[in-house]
């Protein structure tokens, strides 16, 4: 193993939004007494800069050595030495974490610099600005941690901060509930991941190594490689239970039903949190330990088919959402599915590369809801919007853009990384999975564009007086936004495919991470060249049929024209039958098949539903006698006798200072017979 | 049953027997015809008068108190005046100290009022 | 070293500073008009004999004033922790309401002699000495927990502590003079050595051990010796009840590691101390701390007003801490020490909560607690979940750092039942630990119950004391390293 380079500025990338953070938490009230919320903006925005520009330098440092020498290491102490266990505090770059810092600063510093004009009216400015800088600082601890505990510390750190800023208004218990919620479910997914950690320092200690350093378990994991317990792999059992706390961090199915919920935080902290980032975590500790998961194959393919299912069934979610942040939200559970394919498909490049596009586009669309929302005073309901392109001009364009890219469309990021993960899971036989995520890919160009046009498009839906009082956001809002919409443009250029005449320089970069990309080299270009037709051709189906739908149903033929100037518009504008068509096709075949679906929901399934529902009924009744007279007449005798006894003694206690006394008298008198009895 | 003390176990015991069981034959047949008289407590044949639990001036108890703190103390001179050559200057400054502090106290007791009998 | 009285002085300086700040304060309250320097000036008393306190690390250990007390590291620890528990205690006093209703001279002067007492007490190596420490931290405790003195339930609180202190210590010289009847000697390494020769009559000193436990115990507050704590804690002012709870356990727990480990056990191989066989404390001590940690738990269980069960709490916790010393080794006495550091940071924690809400409220009940968060106090009651799930064992907090040591080294002695008891107790406690955090946070205020607010100086040391009892829980390094440099014994 190659000794890592020492520096010492790496602890400043990750402990500087933390200073900003303490600031803020101890004394920001006082501050915004003071000075007012624009010294608070500064406290914070300022670390989060520097770290950015420090991120900078750290990755032109990596740049300029080896490739197979791009690690940097900053250890600070040793914090726990108990006996095998040794964890010191150390922060670690390599080439797949300096990714994972740029994306958290850049795009958070963004986010950080939107959110001044964001909350500008909101009272807990300061802890707002606290909590933002202390999950930056969480992030990337989780993600510079060299090992295994101090990852876990970041891992607990970012959930902390997501329920506090879910639950940011909390004088509305409907946020409280929210915080709860994604506590509560996080919870079941860290029993997972501690079990996972705790499995391989296990094993390991058990082989004469133990260790949780992620350099040293890839080191010594070929020693666990053949240990089982009960049948099972050890590696193959610590990667699931690792999995299950990736499930409950990045909202897979089924552990995905915080996410839509967390919604009620602030917007940016929706942006930040729960679509550029924290949600990403699961994904990035799965490359982070892609050397363990490449020993588990069975794992693998458990996670291939979460991530295909999740992205495919919570796409169809997103369908039929009003509510304009709970679209997104299902479109970023949709996107992690996304991800978790390409984790599965052992094409850990390719997912990260749509983690960090995913970043961009995703947090371009959250803060231009975000921005929508404020114009439109607080109300999320795309039903009641509609029209805002002339009032919205730069949000409507950052939208578009945004979307486009998540549609998957040419040349826009979205498209490259979506198509590198859909092409890899297919090479690598996933034929099921690929299915599912080609689906979800027309779903989601489906959803977006019908979101965009309800939102941006056709007649104003809204009352005139709020209509009326529609804004464009104040500069400071702005300029993140176009800045994310430009790398939601360009971003795709980090992994042009060779088949496109690009080199992929993502992959490359990630190759002393992730190992040459291997076995699929061999595939016919052809294939993959035609793949990638059908997955746009199928983003290009969504995109017009949502325009039919929600567009054309609605409108006069005057505001066609301004609409999306694409290539695809105008070809099916001149076959304007195919409207007719498409409508009586699939939307009649849909209803049809629904109908059919609905038959046979009522009389073949509502039967055997209903039998094997007496069945239950019938068990869980014997099960509820036994629950009720033995198993509660256990649980409350033991509750009620500990209660009871409690009384009892309690009773000793009469205040009586006599009675005191005689106990002591009686307990020295019983010591002396015992004492007598027994040793004599 | 060899131990030497066996027998005298077996005298309390006995005693022991016999003074509840008097006791308890006693409460069983004995005639009870009380009147106010016999039901007075026992004063050595004197009439009892008023209740014995009166109500003592807290004051007695403060000077009482204070005089047993300042009348110890002093005690401590007689031995150190006997011995005050032997012990020499170290024993001057030691008594001194002792003084200072007992004279603290005292002014403390002074300022306070503990010494006013109003 | 075995120095004379005129050569200790120079080691002596704790003391003679916290004699003197006890002699200004009583100057200073006869001739100054505003009673408010006097807390200060008693802070600054106790800051400057801290300061000499750690001077004294690194000098060579040895018996002062003719073998009466001894310097070594365990008693200037105990002097560490006795001061910190004052200073913080006279931070929280000055940010109590209760407090400013009593005589401001007396208050703070009784307070350090108290304190003068627990040096004492940690550092003395003769029985008389013993016994005149332990008294002088009594006498004061009984006028600090009457001083409310329009206040009926702190005078009976008082009187009663009165009765049953006089008792204990009573029958703590009683056993003593059995002792010195053995051996012919107070002072402790002679004690050691007579009763090593093995000529003692076992049951004798059984029996004597028994009576100085008494009165030990009833200071460290463990079964039968606890039935004062409920009365006392519940009457004495909020601050003086938290020095109780941390301050004069902590000293109890001292004198009797000083008695029981250096004085009559011979320190063996690898920490592990042997007793004078025949005489089964150990075992005695092993169901007294069983008996104390449930006792006190299940007395917690239905109370109803917060500083009594705080009290129950504190009996049970004095079961917790005593199980360091049933396992005979170096390894549980530093769990001993590092709990009782982590104990006096959390549980003064919590009785500073409960001042703010008795400022506010004037109520002291669980009820007064409900939706505490949303009443202005998100902070204290935060901080009250802090301490609470602190004092429960929950992690990554430090009172789960404390427990866990106590509990590996009960494990490491193989006590199983023991350890199984422990645990089953702290289950226990989570559920009324848990309930008051509940009715803070999840029960909503009614219109009558009025919003708490803080008075600006409590509020720093609500952070003083938070802060501590998270970091220790994630970073107890430091803290650990202290306490076993702190297990020095100066023994010839």
């Amino acid at each position: 193993m190659d000794h890592p380079i020492q520096t010492d500025y790496l602890r400043w990338i990750v402990l500087l939004p933390l200073l900003g953070a303490g600031i803020n938490g101890l004394l920001g009230a006082i501050l915004q007494r003071q000075f007012g919320k624009r010294a608070i903006s500064f406290v914070a925005c300022t670390p989060v800069v520097i770290s950015f520009l420090l991120s900078i330098w750290a990755f032109i440092n990596l740049l300029a050595l080896d490739p197979e020498k791009r690690f940097l290491i900053d250890s600070l102490y040793t914090w726990i030495s108990l006996g095998s266990l040794n964890v010191t505090v150390a922060f670690w770059l390599d080439p797949l974490s300096v990714v994972m810092i740029l994306v958290i600063t850049g795009v958070g510093g963004l986010i950080h610099i939107y959110s001044i004009g964001y909350m500008q009216e909101d009272e807990a400015y300061w802890r707002y600005f606290a909590f933002l800088n202390l999950f930056t600082f969480a992030m990337l601890l989780l993600v510079t941690a060299d090992n295994l505990l101090l990852m876990f510390i970041g891992w607990e750190g970012v959930g902390f901060c997501s329920y506090a800023l879910i639950g940011f208004w909390y004088r509305d218990h409907v946020n409280t509930r929210a915080g709860n919620k994604a506590f509560i479910v996080n919870r079941v997914g860290d029993v997972g991941f501690l079990l996972g950690i705790f499995l391989i320092y296990w094993s390991l200690d058990k082989a004469g190594h133990g260790t949780v350093t992620f350099r040293e378990i890839e080191t010594f994991v070929p020693l666990i490689k053949d240990l089982e317990i009960w049948g099972i792999g050890v590696v193959t059992l610590a990667t699931l239970f690792l999995f299950i706390g990736a499930m409950g961090k990045s909202a897979q199915i089924p552990l995905h039903v915080w996410l839509p919920d967390a919604m009620q935080g602030p917007t940016p902290v929706s942006a930040l949190i729960h679509a550029a980032t924290m949600v990403t975590a699961g994904v990035y500790m799965i490359a982070r330990l892609n050397f363990l998961y490449s020993l588990a194959p069975s794992t693998l393919t458990v996670i291939a088919t979460v991530g295909a299912l999740t992205a495919f069934l919570s796409a169809t979610i997103g369908l039929v959402q009003n509510d304009i942040k709970r679209v997104l939200a299902y479109s970023t559970v949709s996107q992690l599915g996304y991800m978790f394919l390409a984790m599965g498909a052992g094409a850990y490049s390719a997912g990260i590369f749509h983690l960090v596009t995913h970043a961009f586009f995703k947090a371009c669309l959250f803060l231009s809801a975000g921005s929508v929302i404020q114009a439109m005073h607080h109300e999320q309901d795309m039903q009641k919007m509609g029209g805002l392109r002339w009032r919205l001009p730069y949000t409507h364009l950052t939208y578009l853009v945004a979307g486009i890219a998540l549609a998957g469309i040419p040349p826009f990021a979205g498209f490259f990384s979506k198509d590198e993960i859909l092409w890899k899971s297919f090479s690598h036989g996933l034929i099921f999975q690929w299915a599912l995520g080609f689906a979800a890919a027309g779903l989601t160009a489906f959803y977006i564009f019908r979101q965009i046009f309800l939102v941006f498009y056709g007649s104003p839906r809204a009352d005139p007086h709020t209509q009326s009082l529609v804004h464009e956001s104040p500069q400071i809002m702005v300029l993140p936004l176009l800045i994310l919409a430009f790398l939601s443009l360009i971003g795709g250029s980090l992994g042009v495919p060779e088949v496109l005449g690009g080199s992929n320089r993502i992959e490359h970069w990630f190759e002393p991470v992730f190992g040459s990309p291997g076995g699929h080299e061999n595939a016919p270009v052809a294939m993959e060249i035609l793949l990638m037709a059908l997955s746009v051709g199928i983003g290009l189906f969504g995109i017009t049929l949502a325009y039919l739908i929600y567009l054309r149903k609605t409108l006069v033929a005057d505001t066609f024209s301004s609409l999306a100037a694409g290539v695809p518009y105008r070809l099916l504008f001149q076959k304007y039958y195919v409207d007719e068509l498409y409508q009586f096709t699939f939307v009649r075949g849909t209803l049809f098949f629904s109908r059919v679906g609905a038959w046979i929901d009522q009389y073949i399934i509502d039967f055997i539903v209903d039998g094997s529902a007496k069945t239950t009924t019938f068990i869980s009744w014997v099960n509820g006698l036994f629950d009720n007279y033995v198993v509660d007449w256990i649980v409350n005798k033991i509750a009620d006798s500990t209660f009871g006894a409690g009384d009892k003694f309690r009773k000793i206690q009469t205040g009586n200072i006599n009675s005191y006394l005689y106990v002591v008298l009686g307990a020295v008198v019983l010591a002396i017979i015992v004492k007598l009895r027994y040793s004599g | 049953m060899t131990h030497p003390y066996f027998p005298v176990l077996m005298i309390f015991l006995f005693a022991g027997v016999i003074v509840v069981s008097f006791l308890f034959i006693a409460q069983l047949v004995g005639p009870k015809r009380p009147n106010p008289i016999k039901s007075e407590p026992f004063e050595s044949g004197n009439p009892p008068k008023g209740d014995a639990r009166i109500r003592f001036s807290v004051k007695f108890y403060m000077v009482a108190m204070l005089f047993l703190i300042f009348d110890l103390e002093v005690v401590f001179l007689y031995p150190w005046a006997i011995l005050f050559r032997r012990l020499g200057l170290f024993g001057l400054v030691e008594m001194g100290i002792f003084l200072s502090v007992l004279i603290i106290g005292f002014i403390y007791v002074w300022r306070k009022g503990a010494l006013e009998w109003e | 070293m075995d120095l004379t009285n005129l050569e200790s002085l120079k080691y002596f300086y704790p003391e003679i500073i916290l004699s003197g700040t006890v002699l200004l304060l009583v100057i200073l309250d006869l001739v100054i008009q505003n009673k408010r320097v006097l807390a200060p000036f008693a802070a600054l008393g106790c800051l400057l004999s801290l300061g000499a306190t750690l001077q004294l690390y690194g000098t060579s250990e040895g018996w002062l004033f003719h073998r009466m007390v001894v310097l070594d590291n365990f008693s200037l620890f105990f002097k560490v922790v006795s001061l910190l528990a004052v200073l913080l205690v006279i931070w929280m006093s000055v940010g109590c309401h209760e407090i400013r209703q009593i005589y401001q001279g007396e208050y703070y002067t009784v307070l350090l002699a108290s304190t003068l007492g627990m040096f004492f007490m940690a550092s003395s190596t003769n029985l008389l000495m013993a016994y005149l420490s332990l008294e002088l931290v009594s006498l004061t405790s009984y006028i600090l927990t009457g001083s409310l003195h329009h206040n009926r339930r702190s005078s009976e609180a008082a009187l009663k502590y009165l009765i049953y202190g006089g008792v204990a210590s009573g029958s703590m010289i009683y056993g003593m003079s059995w002792i010195f009847g053995m051996t012919g000697s107070l002072d402790y390494a002679v004690i050691r050595e007579v009763l090593h020769q093995g000529e003692a009559n076992r049951l004798t000193l059984f029996m004597a051990f028994l009576f100085i436990l008494s009165g030990f115990g009833y200071k460290a507050v463990f079964v039968p010796f606890h039935m004062w704590s409920p009365d006392v804690y519940e009457g004495a002012p909020t601050p003086i009840t938290a020095f109780l709870s941390v301050g004069s356990n902590a000293a109890g727990v001292a004198i009797m590691i000083r008695f029981f480990f250096p004085a009559v056990s011979h320190l063996g191989e690898g920490g592990n101390w042997d007793f004078i066989p025949g005489v089964e404390w150990p075992h005695f001590l092993l169901m007294v701390s069983m008996v104390t940690m449930t006792l006190g738990n299940l007395c917690a269980l239905g109370q109803q007003n917060v500083k009594r069960l705080l009290a129950y709490s504190g009996i049970a916790h004095a079961g917790y801490i005593l199980m360091g010393l049933v396992v005979l080794n170096n390894i549980g006495l530093r769990a001993m020490l590092f709990y009782i550091v982590v104990y006096l940071i959390m549980n003064l924690g919590a009785f500073l909560v409960v001042i703010i809400v008795s400022n506010a409220t004037g109520r002291e009940d669980i009820e007064a607690y409900r939706g505490l968060a949303w009443r202005g106090a998100a902070v204290p009651a935060t901080c009250m979940a802090i301490f609470l799930f602190s004092l429960a064992g929950l992690p990554p907090l430090a009172g789960f750092v404390g427990k866990f040591f106590l509990f590996a080294a009960v494990i490491k002695g193989e006590f199983y039942f023991l350890a199984v008891v422990a645990i089953i107790n702290s289950v226990i406690s989570l559920y009324y630990y848990a309930l008051i955090v509940k009715t803070m946070f999840l029960d909503f205020p009614e219109p009558t119950d009025q919003e708490v607010a803080m008075t600006p100086t409590v509020f720093p040391l609500l952070l003083i004391l938070a802060i501590p009892t998270v970091f220790f829980g994630i970073y107890w390094g430091p803290l650990f390293h202290y306490t076993n440099q702190s297990l020095g014994f100066f023994i010839k």
